[in-house]
C-alpha cells in the first residue's frame, strides 16, 4: 500500500506540473481544449493525493512500522481516533494533509464555477497547481511521508502525548481548512490581476471562500485555545506562542478583508487594499506553516522540526514577489472613485477598524520575528513573550472592541447628529452603567472596567439593532414577535449573523478580562485529609487513587469540593505517564460553571508520605469565553446562509435550466 | 472656565489629596480630552453636515472627568509582587511559558528560580534588579520581554510607530477623499439643473437614514 502512496505522490506531482502549464497555456491562448484538460488534470492530482491519504492511513491502522512516519508516530497501543489523528500528528503526515485538503478545495472550486467565469478559471487552476507543486515537491523530494526503515522495529515510538487529546484530533484540522481555503481567494485574486478582470466577479466569487477560511481560522483559534487550556495544565488558554501568533495573524488580516470588502461591494472602493488583504492573508498562512516546520523560532508547538525552512522561505518570496508584480502592474486599472461622504461614517468606522486589525496583525508578526531579528542585528538571543504581546496587543484589542460597537449603528455615507443619538444614546447608557457598577462593586483593575463597560455598550447596540429590526417588522408586517425575529435574521444573514459574530467576540473579550485580571493561584502540598480555601471553594484532599491500561499508567488525587457547607463535586486531577514516550503529562481536572472555572493540576506526589502538591486556579468568567467562540460560529455559519436574493436567483436558474431542458426533449 | 484653569484645579486638588501619580493621570486624561475635542473640531470643520459638540456639553464632559478623578482611589504602595518578577522571567526548561506559568513541578528551572525570586523580594529587592541579576546569568532570552534600550527598543517602538504612520495615512487620505467628495458637490452644482430646495434634500436624508436603519 505504501508503495502505491508514493507512486500516488509521483504521479501527482507530474499532474499538478501538468495542470500548471496547461492552463497557463489554454488561457493565454485561449486554448479552450488546453483548459478542460487541466481541469481534469487538477481532478486526477487530487485523486492521486486522496490514494496517498488513504495508503498512509492504511499505513497507520495496520501498524506497519517498517514505514518511518508509522514508527515514528504511533504505537501499537495508541487508540483508534489517535492513530487517525496520527496522520496530521508529524511533519510529513502534516503537509500530505495540507496538500490533500489544498487539491480538494481545487476540485470544488472547479466544480463550483464548471460554467461560471470561464475566463478567470485557467488562472485559478494554475494558481492551485502551482501551490500544490511546490507542496507535492516537498513531499516527494525532501520529505517523504513513505519513507522506509532498513529494519522493522517491534513497536513504535508513539505519538506525543501532548497530541493525545481530542481537541488536537479536531484543532489541526480546522485550522489547516482554515489556513488551505485562504488559498482560493488567492487564486481568485491572481486570476483577476492576470486577466485584468478586476471587477466585482472574483470578489462575489470569493466571498464566501473567504468566509470559510475565516470560520475554520477562528474554530482552530479557539479549539487551540480549549487544547492549551485542558492539556498544558498551567490555567490559561493563550500564551502568545509563535505558532499561537502564526494562527491568529491570518485571522486578524481575514477579519480586516471581511469588513473591508463590503465597502468595495458598497461603494466600489479600495480594490487596491482588498487585493493587498487577500494576498497578505495567503501569505501569513504560508508564513505560519514555515513557522510551525521550521524551527526558527522556538515553541511550545515545535512538534516537528525539519529543515524544510528554507525552502518555505523561497516558495514566500516567490509568491510575495509574484502577486505584487501582478498587483503593481494593474494598478491604474484598479483606481477606483474613492470618496467619503463623511468622516462620521461607517465607511470611516470601517476604515479604522482595518488600521487596528492589520495593526493588530503587524504588532504580532514583529514581536514574532522580533528574537530572529536580534540575533542577526546584535547576535543576542533574547524572548518576546506574553508580557509584550499583552502590552502591546492589549491595548489594540480594546479600540477594537470599541470600533465593534460603533460599527454596526453608525449611519453608511454620513451620520447627522439626529442618527447619532438616535443610535448610540442606549448603548452608551448602558456601556456607562456597566462601568459605573463594576466599580461601585469594588473593581478597581481600570483595564478589566474599561473592558466590561466597553462590552456593556457593544452588546446594547447589538440587542437595540435587534429590537429595533423585530419591532419594525411587527408594526409593519403584523408578525409574532419570534417569528419577526427569525425573519428579520434569516431576510437578512449577512448583517444579523454578522451581529451574532460580535456577540461572540464581545464573550469572549469578557472571558478574557474575567480569567486573566480577576484569576485566582494557589500551589501548595496537602496531606490527605486537609483542606485549603480557593475562591468561593473549599478543597479537600483525600487520597490518590492508581490506575493503569496498556498505554498509560496514571495518578490522580480525590479532591472533594466544598461550596459552604456542601461538597458539590468530587474533582481527579491527574498525572499520566505514558508508557512508549516515557513522559509524564497532567491531566487538569476542570469543574467549569458560568461564575467560574475551578481548575487543580496535580504536580509532586511524595508515595511514602502521601503528601501531594496541587496547583489550583479559579479563573472567572472562563466559559464565557468558550460560549463565545460557540456563539461566533454559528454567527459565522449564519452569515453564509444565502440571501434572499441569492435564493430567488437560485431558483430561477433553476427553472430557466428546466425550461431549457424542456425544450430541447420537445 | 476654560479647560486648562479645570487642570490646574485639579493638580492643586490632588496635591492638596498627595496623590501625585493620580493626578499625572489627570492630567493626561484632561490633555487627552483636549486633543479629542480640538480633533473633533477638526473632522466637522471638513464635513459640512457633521455635528458639533456645543461648548455646553464639553464643559459638562470636563467635569465629569474632574469628579471621576477624584473618586479615583489612591494606589496602595506598590509593592513588588513575586508574580511580577516570574512572569518578567522566561522558563528555561523548554516549556516556553514564564517561569509563573511553568507547571512542571520538578522543573529544573522554575522550581529553583521562584525560590529566589523569593528570597529576593523577602530583601526588599526592586524587580529590576532581579531580572537584572537573572540575565547576567542567563542572558538576555530569560527576560520574557524585551528590554527598553538600545536595539531592543525598536521591538517596543516599531508597532506603535507602524500604527500611527498607518493612522496618519488614513487620516490624510480619507480627509482627501471628504474633500474630493465636496468639490464633487461643488462642481455639481454649477450644472444647469434646477436646484433642489433645502426641505427637500432634508427630507430625502432623513428617510434615507431610516431606511438603512
Amino acid at each position: 500500500m505504501s508503495h502505491l502512496g508514493s507512486l500516488a505522490l509521483y504521479l501527482a506531482f507530474l499532474l499538478s506540473l501538468y495542470a500548471l502549464v496547461t492552463s497557463l497555456w489554454g488561457g493565454s491562448r485561449r486554448r479552450l481544449d488546453w483548459v478542460a484538460s487541466s481541469v481534469h488534470a487538477a481532478h486526477a492530482v487530487f485523486a492521486c493525493v486522496s490514494i496517498a491519504v488513504m495508503a498512509l492511513l492504511h499505513a497507520l491502522l495496520t501498524r506497519d512500522f517498517n514505514v518511518e512516519y508509522v514508527s515514528s508516530y504511533s504505537s501499537s497501543t495508541l487508540p483508534l481516533q489517535y492513530t487517525i489523528a496520527a496522520v496530521w500528528g508529524g511533519q510529513k503526515g502534516s503537509l500530505l494533509f495540507w496538500t490533500f485538503l489544498l487539491t480538494f478545495f481545487s476540485t470544488l472550486v472547479h466544480v463550483q464555477n464548471r460554467e461560471k467565469n470561464r475566463d478567470l478559471m485557467p488562472y485559478v487552476t494554475a494558481t492551485l497547481m502551482m501551490i500544490a507543486l511546490f507542496f507535492l515537491g516537498l513531499l516527494c523530494f525532501i520529505t517523504p511521508p513513505f519513507e522506509r526503515l532498513s529494519f522493522t522495529p517491534q513497536e513504535g515510538s508513539d505519538l506525543n502525548p501532548l497530541l493525545q487529546n481530542y481537541w488536537m484530533t479536531l484543532h489541526p484540522p480546522s485550522l489547516y481548512l482554515g489556513y488551505v481555503s485562504a488559498a482560493v481567494p488567492f487564486a481568485f485574486a491572481m486570476a483577476a490581476l492576470a486577466t485584468g478582470k478586476l471587477g466585482d466577479v472574483w470578489i462575489r466569487t470569493t466571498r464566501r471562500w473567504a468566509l470559510t477560511s475565516w470560520f475554520f481560522l477562528s474554530i482552530g483559534n479557539i479549539l487551540g485555545g480549549r487544547w492549551a487550556y485542558e492539556v498544558l495544565g498551567w490555567g490559561g488558554y493563550w500564551a502568545w506562542d509563535p505558532v499561537e501568533n502564526a494562527a491568529i495573524m491570518p485571522w486578524f488580516t481575514a477579519t480586516a478583508y471581511l469588513h473591508s470588502v463590503m465597502i468595495q461591494e458598497k461603494k466600489n472602493m479600495l480594490k487596491v487594499w482588498n487585493m493587498a488583504l487577500v494576498i497578505l492573508t495567503f501569505s501569513l498562512t504560508i508564513f505560519g506553516t514555515f513557522l510551525t516546520r521550521s524551527g526558527v523560532i522556538s515553541s511550545v508547538h515545535s512538534f516537528t522540526q525539519s529543515g524544510l525552512g528554507p525552502y518555505f522561505m523561497a516558495f514566500l518570496l516567490l509568491e510575495i514577489c509574484v502577486a505584487l508584480g501582478l498587483l503593481f502592474y494593474r494598478l491604474p486599472e484598479l483606481k477606483s472613485e474613492n470618496e467619503l461622504d463623511s468622516l462620521l461614517s461607517r465607511e470611516a468606522a470601517f476604515l479604522l477598524n482595518n488600521w487596528v486589525l492589520v495593526g493588530l496583525a503587524f504588532a504580532t508578526f514583529w514581536g514574532t520575528v522580533f528574537p530572529v531579528l536580534s540575533e542577526w542585528v546584535r547576535g543576542v538571543k533574547i524572548t518576546v513573550g506574553p508580557p509584550f504581546f499583552n502590552k502591546v496587543n492589549g491595548p489594540l484589542g480594546i479600540v477594537l472592541l470599541l470600533l465593534t460597537g460603533i460599527g454596526p449603528i453608525i449611519a453608511w455615507r454620513c451620520a447627522s447628529m439626529k442618527s447619532l443619538r438616535k443610535n448610540f444614546t442606549i448603548p452608551l447608557l448602558i456601556g456607562a452603567l456597566m462601568g459605573m457598577a463594576f466599580f461601585a462593586l469594588g473593581y478597581r483593575n481600570y483595564y478589566a472596567v474599561v473592558i466590561l463597560s466597553l462590552a456593556g455598550f457593544v452588546l446594547g447596540a447589538i440587542v437595540v439593532e435587534f429590537l429595533r429590526g423585530t419591532r419594525a417588522r411587527q408594526t409593519m408586517l403584523h408578525e409574532s414577535p419570534p417569528q419577526a425575529f427569525g425573519r428579520l435574521v434569516s431576510k437578512n444573514p449577512r448583517r444579523y449573523g454578522g451581529y451574532i459574530v460580535h456577540v461572540g467576540i464581545v464573550l469572549i473579550f469578557i472571558g478574557i478580562a474575567g480569567s486573566s485580571f480577576f484569576k485566582i493561584e494557589k500551589q501548595l502540598p496537602l496531606q490527605p485529609g486537609e483542606s485549603v480555601e480557593a475562591g468561593r471553594y473549599l478543597l479537600t484532599y483525600q487520597g490518590i487513587q492508581n490506575s493503569e491500561d496498556a498505554h498509560i499508567s496514571s495518578q490522580a488525587a480525590i479532591i472533594n469540593v466544598f461550596l459552604g457547607d456542601q461538597q458539590i463535586d468530587t474533582l481527579h486531577p491527574e498525572k499520566r505517564f505514558y508508557k512508549r514516550q516515557q513522559q509524564p503529562t497532567t491531566g487538569a481536572a476542570i469543574r467549569p460553571t458560568l461564575r467560574d472555572d475551578l481548575y487543580i493540576v496535580l504536580g509532586a506526589y511524595d508515595e511514602v508520605s502521601g503528601l501531594a502538591t496541587l496547583q489550583i486556579f479559579v479563573n472567572p468568567l472562563q466559559s464565557w469565553l468558550w460560549i463565545g467562540g460557540i456563539l461566533l460560529v454559528m454567527g459565522a455559519c449564519i452569515t453564509m446562509m444565502p440571501t434572499p436574493a441569492e435564493r430567488h436567483a437560485l431558483v430561477l436558474a433553476r427553472s430557466q435550466d428546466g425550461a431549457a431542458r424542456e425544450t430541447v426533449t420537445s | 472656565m476654560r479647560p486648562s484653569d479645570l487642570l490646574v484645579a485639579c493638580c492643586v486638588l490632588r496635591i492638596a489629596y498627595r496623590l501625585p501619580h493620580v493626578s499625572w493621570l489627570m492630567a493626561h486624561t484632561l490633555r487627552l480630552t483636549l486633543y479629542a475635542s480640538r480633533l473633533w473640531f477638526l473632522v466637522s470643520g471638513f464635513s459640512p453636515s457633521a455635528p458639533r459638540l456645543p461648548f455646553s456639553v464639553s464643559r459638562f464632559l470636563y467635569f465629569c472627568f474632574l469628579l471621576l478623578s477624584l473618586a479615583i482611589p489612591p494606589a496602595s504602595v506598590f509593592a513588588v509582587t513575586t508574580q511580577e518578577v516570574e512572569e518578567a522571567l522566561t522558563c528555561q526548561c523548554g516549556c516556553g511559558l514564564t517561569v509563573h506559568s511553568c507547571n512542571h513541578l520538578q522543573c529544573g528551572f522554575s522550581v529553583p528560580a521562584k525560590q529566589t525570586i523569593f528570597d529576593l523580594v523577602s530583601q526588599g529587592k526592586t524587580k529590576e534588579e532581579i531580572t537584572a541579576s537573572f540575565a547576567s546569568r542567563y542572558g538576555e532570552k530569560v527576560l520574557s520581554a524585551p528590554t527598553t534600550s538600545g536595539f531592543n527598543l525598536a521591538a517596543w517602538i516599531t508597532p506603535f510607530l507602524a500604527i500611527l504612520i498607518g493612522g496618519v495615512l488614513i487620516g490624510f487620505i480619507s480627509l482627501r477623499w471628504t474633500r474630493q467628495r465636496r468639490q464633487g458637490q461643488g462642481n455639481e452644482g454649477q450644472q444647469p439643473t434646477a436646484p433642489v430646495p433645502d426641505h427637500y434634500r432634508e427630507r430625502l436624508k432623513e428617510e434615507l437614514e431610516s431606511f438603512e436603519n
